[in-house]
């Protein structure tokens, strides 16, 4: 009893439990655990939390999909539409993805207008859908400069816990692999698509999905840039940069993004691909588990 | 037009249900590890998600009350829930009408004066909708707050019932409610069968109210044993972890 005493009184003050020490030096907190090569979450750095993906579960849409990525929990519903084709290009349809991260799915994201971060994922999905043509989007034509079908890709954010841009990219995949969509019947200006009885072969129609992006996300933390692969909420918050591999399933790279303070080697950014390679290859396994 | 038969001759509604039948739901608590209560409630094939963060301080010190919390509702609805894509704007006038009438019938019910300056915000998500979103809203709310700990006085379980065809019936899913049916949705406080809510907006006998009330309000029982129990077994489940 007395030992502890002294103890207390050698070191005044600066004893906190682990919460408290966390709170108030989250990135201290977070470097005693790197430096044993685990996380406070007990994973170790180059590992992913456990994924899981579900298809057709809005049936009120064309396709949808819900993904887990830890306690990250994202829903894509696909809705198509009969539209009026863009000027420049009267025989191909058009896709319209959005990210909601609403104030549901974390204490983070306020109410009111789209959050930047949520725009930024949302170009991001839609820069990869279009500049690496996963699918051909004349297969979207119903009558050249009349009619074409717009797929309007929407995901939800049900719960937040980092990594939205993998987890959103595996969703809006997953959705378009699940999507149908009834034939529908040009005559004089007017599109008919038929309702009623259930969906089935001859009455509608899949996508043809020409490539299935996946992306894997890295954040460097510290100065001695190490990589903590799928990031939660809470490593997002203390990193110093961010880098995203998305590639498809021939191994074709499809975009990089590195983003933040912290510069990186290149051969750093190979690792990352290497990485990425492994971890698209287990993620189509998943997909294709159901 | 072609109107749809919402009745059929045996008196069975177009989903195969019988008049004062309600559809099956289905509520879990504590879906969201990130929000201090949340609930998800499936009605049928109305599925909503609510999630409660609060009591907490309040975001802008004009809206400080100083003896009691104030409650903020945010709804939104996911574009891929209804049958046509339809885009609704945050400042949708009929989204804000929803969030004040959920508002207004929690602020009798919660205690707010035992969290003074602060604040409890409910989250509301609709995932799927089928009709009766409004009553699905509210009671997944009601499950939230009470995962959340928020104080109550009771639960608030809502319920709509409308005229279809020739008979009052309860519970209207979408085809039901779109076709021109008058349609009736009240909240009640099961425990002392105060009504904290009630709603209509289509034109209705004033001799058939009555009809559309009780059976309503006999909705808002059931629903209400329905959301106990889970809460219930809910709180057993708690319990036994901490006794271990």
């Amino acid at each position: 009893m007395a030992s502890t005493t002294d103890s207390l009184a050698a070191s005044p003050a600066f004893t906190f439990s682990a919460s408290t020490f966390q709170k108030l030096h989250p990135t201290e907190y977070f470097r005693k655990f790197i430096s044993q090569g685990v996380r406070p979450d007990g994973r170790l750095l180059d590992s992913f939390r456990p994924t899981t993906v579900h298809y057709g579960v809005i049936t009120t849409a064309n396709g949808s999909a819900m993904v887990r990525i830890g306690g990250t929990t994202v829903v894509c519903g696909i809705k198509a539409e009969v539209a009026e084709p863009k000027l420049d290009s009267p025989d191909q349809g058009y896709l319209v993805p959005n990210v909601d991260l609403s104030p549901i799915c974390s204490s983070a994201f306020r109410p009111g207008s789209p959050s930047e971060q949520a725009q930024v994922v949302s170009e991001a999905i839609h820069r990869v859908l279009k500049e690496s043509k996963v699918l051909d989007l004349k297969d979207l034509c119903i009558e050249e400069a009349k009619a074409v079908w717009a797929l309007w890709i929407d995901v939800v954010c049900v719960s937040y816990d980092g990594n939205i841009y993998d987890a959103a990219l595996i969703s809006v995949m997953a959705a378009l692999l699940n999507v149908r969509i009834r034939k529908p019947t040009y005559d004089e200006g007017i599109v008919k698509v038929p309702g009623g009885e259930a969906i089935n072969d001859e009455n509608s129609f899949k996508l043809n999905l020409t490539r299935i992006p996946l992306s894997t996300s890295f954040v460097l933390f510290d100065t001695d840039l190490t990589l903590l692969a799928d990031p939660n909420f809470a490593e997002e918050s203390i990193t110093q940069g961010q880098i995203s591999v998305t590639i498809d399933e021939h191994g074709r790279l499809c975009r990089i993004s590195k983003v933040g303070a912290a510069s990186t080697s290149q051969s750093l950014l190979k690792q990352c691909i290497e990485r990425a390679k492994i971890r698209s290859h287990e993620l189509r396994s998943i997909m294709n588990q159901q | 037009m072609s109107r749809v038969e919402l009745l059929t001759p045996e008196g069975l509604r177009v989903d195969g249900r019988r008049p004062a039948e309600l559809r099956k739901i289905t509520s879990t608590t504590a879906v969201l590890s990130q929000a201090d209560g949340s609930a998800y409630l499936e009605h049928g094939n109305t599925k909503v998600l609510a999630a409660v963060y609060g009591p907490r301080e309040a975001r802008h010190r004009t809206l400080v009350v100083h003896d009691r919390a104030i409650i903020n509702v945010e709804f939104n609805i996911a574009p891929f829930s209804t049958g046509e894509r339809r885009r609704r704007g945050k400042n949708d006038k009929r989204l804000l009408e929803m969030a004040s009438f959920i508002k207004q019938s929690f602020e009798p019910v919660v205690i707010t004066t035992l969290y003074p300056r602060s604040q409890v915000d409910i989250y509301l998500q609709v995932i799927q909708q089928d009709g009766g979103v409004l009553q699905a809203c509210i009671n997944a709310a009601t499950m939230a707050l009470i995962d959340a700990g928020v104080a109550m006085t009771d639960y608030v379980c809502a319920c709509t019932a409308g005229w279809v065809e020739r008979e009052a019936a309860i519970d209207l899913n979408h085809i039901e409610e779109s076709s021109d049916t008058s349609e009736v949705t009240i909240a009640m406080l099961p425990k002392s069968g105060k009504v904290t809510l009630a709603q209509m907006e289509s034109r209705l006998h004033v001799d058939k109210l009555e009809a559309l009330f009780t059976l309503a309000g006999e909705g808002c029982k059931q629903i209400h044993q329905v959301l106990d129990r889970t809460i219930r077994n809910r709180a057993e489940e708690l319990a036994q972890k901490l006794a271990v």
